[in-house]
């Protein structure tokens, strides 16, 4: 028995000296220099982080549909605009929780977002990895659940996974893959959603890029509880343009969803952007560095 | 008495709106840094590295324009609410009399109006790269 245990130390001693070997003689690889400048994309998230012990206001603002034109400004002016107002708290490096309320459905919803990996500029790790999970709790009034309400009705959840690529400097793009989970939907709508997205940007000055998002939700027989799918969800469709400044960023876009959480628009979006069923919209963040 | 009352009234408005001639519009100087000493001689590793400088450019652009301006004259947009005089980045005679390690200092660590960049820039070459590009503000 103590030989055995010599044995693995022995091992183990070997392995750890050979790996202190390894690191010294490997010079160090950095992260790339900014993938994205925010951690936001339109209606997504990016796998940036911002530096530790950073407080993040967001606001963001969706107007109307432009279908009407003039009459209502293209929907600047169109009654039912969606605002959220959130917060993001960068605990530790690539560590963010974050709260926020929406307008629509009164969501309040907590998040966290882990960058596990993060691209490096010699291709040691040729891509950006994170994660991203909210809980959303709706806050309507119970009586729009009907009978046998339950609090835990009002909770939807959604997990994604993000994976981008800064291609070079101008040129930076994700995919992501989302799961969708609501407690309670109407009786024919699943509770469940898998969707895949793909978005990047273009910088076009130092401060300014061009955005873009296509999030498609996908009609998965296998999970679905229905044999046909009644109302289901659209793409959500958008481009946009970033500002950049030392504390904010500026996204003034066009999209297709009205939601603002990423879960209602994953499950519940009915606006088709293939007959223009499209809308301005902007976002505002500010950072504190504490 | 009314014509001595409007006479006396109207030569200290006079006499004020004159004063208001002679009140320094110029912001205040902000006085001598006080940089450590192992800041001064602090080396730049990445001196004329060329590859650098778009990246120092978009640093500046992002972070410094809005009261530095677009090239280094303290004429930002933000540079009218200041307290202080931001100073003139393009300055030969002032870029000549700093080092590096200055610039690295006043920079990236700061004071007063001029913020601290640590947890917005935290990559060291980076910040280097600011300061090379400010070097190429002088003229």
């Amino acid at each position: 028995m103590k030989r055995y245990l010599l044995g693995i130390a022995l091992v183990v001693s070997s392995i750890s000296l050979a790996i202190g070997q390894n690191e010294e003689e490997k010079p160090k690889d950095k992260p790339v220099r900014a993938p994205f400048e925010s951690g936001y994309l339109i209606d997504n998230q990016t796998t940036v982080i911002q530096s530790p012990k950073t407080l993040e206001f967001i606001i963001q603002h969706k107007f109307g549909t432009m279908d009407k034109g003039f009459t209502d400004l293209f929907g600047l002016y169109a009654p039912g605009a969606n605002i959220r107002m959130g917060l993001n708290y960068s605990l530790i490096k690539n560590l963010q929780i974050g709260y926020g309320v929406t307008r629509l459905n009164m969501y309040n919803d907590f998040s966290v977002k882990y960058t596990i990996f993060e691209q490096t500029r010699n291709n040691t790790i040729p891509v950006a990895v994170a994660v991203y999970a909210n809980m959303g709790i709706d806050g309507r009034n119970k009586e729009v659940y009907g009978l046998d309400f339950k609090g835990s009705d009002r909770f939807s959840y959604f997990t994604q996974l993000i994976v981008g690529r800064r291609v070079n400097d101008w040129l930076s793009l994700q995919v992501n893959a989302s799961f969708t989970h609501f407690n309670k939907t109407d009786s024919l709508i699943d509770h469940d959603k898998v969707s895949i997205g793909f978005n990047g940007r273009a910088r076009f000055s130092p401060q300014s890029s061009i955005l873009f998002q296509y999030d498609v939700p996908l009609k998965i027989k296998s999970i679905a509880e229905h044999r046909e799918f009644t109302n289901p969800s659209k793409p959500n469709l958008g481009f946009g343009w970033e500002i950049r400044t030392s504390t904010h960023a500026f996204h003034i876009y066009v999209s297709t969803a009205d939601g603002i959480v990423p879960q209602h628009n994953a499950m519940f979006n009915q606006n088709d952007w293939t007959k223009g069923d499209l809308m301005f919209g902007f976002s505002i963040t500010r950072l504190w560095s504490f | 008495m009314n014509i001595r009352f409007f006479s006396i009234t109207a030569l200290l408005l006079g006499a004020l709106a004159l004063m208001a001639f002679m009140i320094p519009q110029e912001k205040k100087k902000g006085g001598p840094w006080e940089i450590p000493q192992e800041y001064v001689s602090m080396e730049n590793p990445y001196k004329d590295d060329a590859s650098l400088e778009k990246y120092g450019k978009q640093e500046y652009m992002k972070h410094c324009r809005s009261c530095h301006g677009n090239i280094g004259e303290g004429d930002g947009p933000k540079a009218r609410n200041l307290e202080f005089d931001p100073g003139n980045l393009s300055d030969a005679a002032w870029q000549d009399k700093v080092t590096d390690g200055e610039l690295y200092y006043m920079s990236i660590i700061g004071r007063d109006e001029m913020p601290n960049y640590e947890s917005k820039i935290t990559d060291e070459e980076t910040r280097w790269a600011l300061v090379n590009y400010l070097r190429t503000l002088k003229k």
